[in-house]
């Protein structure tokens, strides 16, 4: 068996939908047993970057307000290239357009347990 | 840039059953892996307990919504059938429950004894029975390690 190992990852979800945005906190949670912060709009989050610390990872809804996720991620990918920006959406037409724009995944919603555990494998877990 | 998640004709939002149902299969997830004596930290322990609680609210919500349809004169389930399919529904929730119970047990290091950790693995496998859920721990190496 492979040793796997869970670095200090520091992740942020943004969603305006409490519902599905503490469900996304929990998954994450209890996946990497570190906190997870969420904000419920972008604008917020991007204040938190700028003011106390930023990310590794943030995971945001593209449909929210203050900074909508492709605002957030040009911000974030502009101060933080090398870290991970995931969009979320339940609108069709956003995937390519996040792919246009650089995201590192598209998560259509809605989101299950299991692509949740994907992001983990895929962009936490190290080994 | 990779995709997850459902084909575009099936993306929507995500609604109270969504929600309900996947948190539901993560605290089956969470007590499989608890059996399997994967480690609890103190964040995989406040998770365990969060989810719990939605979990245990919504099923209890969900009982409260179908009696009070009934009360009011909506009993659509007449009839030797559907009574077994409400009977079973019930049960069903019931089950769910108590898994949200043991789950917060466990997760509070309440959950000691042999005895109670062979109750909780009943009660995983007739859920899961009910729902057709397969989940083997194995597949995710992560939850190993905390």
């Amino acid at each position: 068996m492979n040793q796997v190992n869970i670095p200090n990852v520091k992740i942020a979800v943004i969603d305006d939908d409490l519902l599905a945005r503490d469900f996304v906190v929990t998954v994450l949670m209890y996946c990497v047993n570190r906190d997870v912060l969420s904000f419920d709009n972008g604008l917020a989050a991007w204040k938190h970057i700028e003011d106390y610390e930023s990310f590794d990872i943030i995971i945001s809804e593209i449909d929210v307000f203050g900074l909508n996720g492709f605002e957030l991620m040009a911000k974030f990918k502009k101060k933080s290239p090398d870290k991970k920006c995931l969009l979320m959406s339940d609108n069709p037409a956003n995937e390519q357009r996040a792919r246009n724009s650089g995201a590192d995944a598209f998560l259509a919603k809605p989101v299950s347990v299991n692509d949740l555990f994907d992001v983990v494998q895929t962009f936490v877990v190290r080994g | 840039m990779i995709k997850l998640g459902p084909e575009p004709v099936e993306m929507r939002a995500m609604s109270d059953d969504d929600i309900f149902s996947s948190r539901l299969k993560l605290l089956i997830i969470m007590a499989k892996a608890y059996l399997k004596d994967c480690p609890l930290g103190n964040y995989r322990k406040k998770a365990i307990i969060e989810n719990a609680n939605h979990v245990f609210y919504h099923s209890l919500h969900m009982v409260s919504e179908s009696l009070n349809l009934k009360n009011d004169g909506f009993d659509f389930q007449a009839g030797i059938a559907s009574k077994e399919k409400t009977s079973e529904e019930h049960l069903f929730h019931q089950r769910v429950q108590l898994l949200a119970v043991m789950a917060k047990a466990l997760a509070e290091d309440r959950f000691k004894g042999h005895f109670r950790k062979k109750a909780l693995t009943d009660n995983l496998n007739k859920i899961c029975e009910a729902l057709i859920f397969k989940f083997q721990i194995q597949e995710v190496d992560f939850l190993k390690v905390a």
